[in-house]
């Protein structure tokens, strides 16, 4: 209940006598009635909530059952629940000691796969509320929470936001629980866990952390369970909330956690001693600790050819330099540095520059921010429009910006490349990453030209050596420098030499393939 | 089990191998080859630098052997028990100041050759004041997050240096290499102090030594890493030697940065490499001088004890900054650089002499 201090209103709060609040006890009694009726006044008589009073087989035992419309799937607990306690078939013989009725349900009558006893009104609202059916029984004061959850989830679709070419197509759905068994699909160790915490103090949602026992080190686990421990919030409705309240530094541009909707890349991530994080009620699931590397690779350089998959990543790396220089190093080349420009191209630029009213730096920023634009509003409307959003932005804005001598085409072939280069990067959350630092060096390239690029490229590392994920810092293996893991960061190493584990996590087994491990 | 390690302030030794070289790597080559092609004739001036280098790997290895006895104690604990506590004090006050001149040295030289090559309108107070700024961002951060910036540098640092030379080898002209030994021993005499003075980088032995976990091994990398820098050294002065020939060098106010003018890169995407060249010099200089700006800090941390380090750096970055402004044209800079450069080598000789001999006499190791 609210009190109002303030005594402005307490007039009116005297007028408005708040109704006095009925009150009931969390423990559960011997009388039925009783029970239900603290479990009405509990949760306010919803609609949805369907109570069901019988007696067991014909005996004088009154029972009933509750569970909610929709979380708990109606056709098992009449079949295997109403069905069983109502009707008389068998040998069984309904005793008249309660005692002894209670040890008959558990034993025989309650045919389920999962039930457990409850001995509060808590435990039994907390049940019914996460799909339970709970069954109460005259004269008895425990309550059976029994395992009827089964509500509407959606089928395991192809991942929307990490596409391969080749690889599995599966990828993590909203439902929990079905994540997990992607995840034990794909890795049938018995040191596999998933150790379940509770987030939200009224969601109440579960969180599974998971692991390999024997590979991850236990001072990473430690800690993030710490810190998932210092979580403290009314709900956690995606799994973004989690990473942002454990990540190391919130004012850092830099995603600390990858998050992935690819069962593949999370099982890869266990198998190198890393934790992943599921979320009920989010498809993406958190992997930690990351760093620059892991963030800058897919899963799909592993299942292409080593050839292929080394390419790939100095494709990537090549991306995220254009994705990040490319616009600051022409507006510092065309307004600083013009002699570095080979003559000809020089030229060029001077005359499709001819009649531009802008600066480079103005140009840039104009045409960069409409980019983000372009970007948003394509991401935000249905696909069908966001095709359209692409043509009008891209081709006529472009084109008509140029024809009316706003931008030179130069700058734009610039912007583009730009953008295309970070949308090439496999983690959407470090292209966006990117592109906020794309920013800053254009300013700065603005003011300094390449002084201020390289000023700019200083800072950044800088604060990307300072930076931790968990406690790992973000820049291993390039500095903490290991050079073992450089078989797998830009180049990849053909699979059979594959053979270790990442140093950078200090696993503790460090071979992948011999079961043995000697050091 | 044992402890989740690295990620903490502790250093290993390897750190220490790219430390030295990070730090000696900087300024001075950019204008080294001209002071040695001026006191020696012909390409003798290789000699100077190799003798130079020896006695630099040679220093480098006492002091480092000298820290590395005291494990896990610092610069000033360690010469206290050597030495009493008011001279530790002292001794170590001067290097607050000697890595606080280092430091504006460097942010003064930076912003000049900046305004010479690459930003021809802004004023040099800017420049520095810029480089300063990033500095304090990169030393108020933690010292582990310097190392890591050392080993990730490095690497871009040593690359151009190669780019440079490769690019050149049509240019090279081995007949500027004769007449060889033609220079008197008083020639030799200079080129050799000349430089030692660009192979200084003793400070970081004295101070980062004792963040090492075990230094048994220390000193050797630390000689290793030293030789880094002579071998780049020397090789950059015969190109610069083979390309401009000994009489041009001498001549040339940066002749490093003139080698890599004279680049052509293949297919022409780029003109003017030496402004590329020199930017990428810019992670090199950074750092030297926020190594230069952390012993100062690190060394004035433990004379003060619990002061913050943040409040430190306040306090003496406008006194690194107006040092820097000082001098007022090349020649009172290049008397200021000259000067820095014998009082760091002769400090450290001295205080090595001084703890070494007290501590033998003094049996404390």
């Amino acid at each position: 209940m609210v009190k109002i201090h303030n005594n402005r209103f307490s007039n009116q709060n005297k007028k408005r006598e708040q109704p006095k609040e009925d009150t009931f006890s969390n423990i559960i009694t011997n009388n039925l009635e009783e029970n239900l009726d603290n479990l009405n006044k509990l949760l306010d008589k919803p609609d949805d909530l369907l109570i069901r009073k019988f007696s067991i087989r014909g005996s004088e035992h009154q029972c009933a059952t509750v569970y909610i419309d929709g979380l708990a799937d109606s056709n098992y607990v009449r079949n295997n629940i109403i069905e069983n306690l109502q009707i008389q078939r068998g040998k069984i013989q309904i005793p008249q000691n309660k005692e002894m009725l209670f040890d008959v349900l558990n034993q025989e009558l309650l045919s389920s796969t999962t039930l457990e006893t409850g001995l509060t009104l808590d435990d039994a609202s907390n049940g019914i509320l996460s799909g339970n059916t709970v069954l109460y029984i005259d004269g008895i004061d425990k309550v059976f929470i029994i395992g009827t959850q089964g509500w509407e989830k959606r089928a395991i679709e192809e991942p929307v936001t990490e596409s391969v070419i080749r690889g599995p197509r599966d990828g993590f759905v909203e439902d929990l629980r079905t994540n997990m068994t992607l995840i034990r699909r794909y890795i049938h160790d018995p040191n596999l866990r998933f150790k379940t915490h509770q987030i939200g103090r009224r969601s109440k949602k579960n969180l599974v952390v998971t692991y390999i026992a024997d590979v991850i080190h236990p001072d990473i686990l430690k800690e993030i369970n710490r810190r998932l421990a210092s979580i403290d919030t009314d709900d956690a409705p995606e799994s973004s909330f989690i990473e942002q309240w454990i990540e190391d530094d919130y004012l850092s541009p830099f995603p600390q956690l990858i998050n992935t909707e690819r069962p593949d890349k999370a099982s890869a991530a266990l198998l190198q001693g890393k934790v992943v994080i599921l979320l009920d009620g989010s498809p993406f699931v958190l992997i930690a600790p990351s760093t620059l590397g892991t963030a800058m690779q897919s899963p799909e350089d592993y299942y292409e050819r080593w050839t292929i998959g080394t390419l790939l990543r100095i494709l990537r790396y090549l991306a995220a330099f254009i994705a990040i220089f490319l616009p600051s190093l022409y507006i510092a080349l065309v307004s600083f540095h013009p002699g570095m420009i080979p003559s000809n191209l020089a030229f060029s630029i001077a005359a499709s520059r001819e009649g531009v009213p802008f600066t480079p730096l103005v140009e840039a920023s104009l045409m960069a921010i409409t980019m983000e634009l372009l970007r948003e509003a394509g991401a935000r409307l249905p696909k069908t429009i966001g095709q359209t959003i692409g043509i009008v932005g891209g081709l006529v804005i472009g084109d008509a910006a140029v024809q009316a001598g706003i931008v030179s085409p130069i700058m734009v072939i610039v912007v583009a490349l730009n953008a295309i280069a970070s949308f090439a990067l496999p983690a959407y959350s470090i292209a966006i990453a990117f592109r906020i630092i794309l920013f800053g060096f254009i300013i700065l390239s603005g003011i300094f030209g390449l002084y201020g690029i390289i000023i700019g490229y200083i800072m950044v590392n800088i604060h990307i050596v300072n930076l931790k994920s968990i406690g790992v810092p973000f820049s291993t293996p390039f500095a903490p420098t290991f050079f073992k893991d450089w078989g797998d960061l830009i180049f990849r190493k053909p699979v059979p030499l594959l053979t270790e584990r990442p140093r950078y996590m200090q696993p503790n087994n460090k071979k992948s393939t011999v079961k043995e491990n000697k050091e | 089990m044992k402890r989740f390690e690295y990620a903490d302030e502790k250093i290993s030794d390897n750190q220490i191998l790219v430390a030295m070289p990070s730090f000696v790597i900087g300024i001075g080559i950019l204008y080294l080859p001209r002071s040695m092609a001026s006191v020696t004739t012909g390409s003798d001036g290789w000699l100077s630098l190799v003798i130079g280098g020896i006695i630099a790997v040679i220093i480098t290895w006492s002091v480092a052997k000298l820290s590395a006895s005291f494990p896990n104690q610092s610069f000033i604990n360690y010469s206290s028990t050597i030495v009493t506590k008011p001279i530790a004090t002292v001794i170590t006050f001067l290097f607050v100041i000697l890595g606080i001149m280092v430091t504006a040295l460097q942010v003064r030289q930076i912003a000049d050759i900046s305004k010479h090559y690459l930003l021809i309108e802004t004023p040099v107070e800017i420049i520095s004041l810029v480089f300063l700024l990033l500095i304090l961002y990169g030393v108020g951060n933690s010292r582990a997050g310097l190392f890591r910036l050392n080993t990730m540098f490095l690497p871009f640092v040593l690359f151009i240096a190669l780019v440079v030379i490769v690019f050149n080898i049509n240019h090279f002209n081995p007949d500027f290499l004769m007449p060889a030994f033609q220079t008197g021993f008083g020639g030799l005499w200079e080129g050799t102090k000349g430089s030692i003075l660009s192979y200084a980088g003793f400070g970081v032995v004295w101070f980062y030594i004792t963040l090492v976990e075990r230094p048994e091994k220390t000193p050797k990398k630390a000689a290793i890493g030293m030789c880094i820098p002579i071998i780049l050294y020397l090789v950059l002065y015969l190109a610069c030697i083979m390309v401009f020939g000994n009489s041009v060098t001498a001549n040339l106010q940066y002749p490093t940065i003139e080698l890599a003018k004279i680049v052509e890169i293949p297919g022409g995407i780029l003109e003017r490499f030496e402004s590329l060249f020199f930017v990428i010099w810019i992670m090199a200089i950074f750092n030297t001088t926020a190594m230069a700006l952390d012993i100062a800090i690190l060394a004035l941390h433990s004379i003060f004890g619990k002061t913050n380090k943040i409040k430190l750096l306040f306090i003496v970055s406008p006194i690194v900054y107006i040092t820097g402004m000082y001098p007022q044209d090349l020649m009172q800079l290049s008397h200021f650089s000259t000067f820095i450069g014998y009082s760091s080598l002769i400090y450290t000789v001295f205080v090595y002499i001084l703890l070494f001999a007290t501590a033998k006499i003094r049996k404390v190791i």
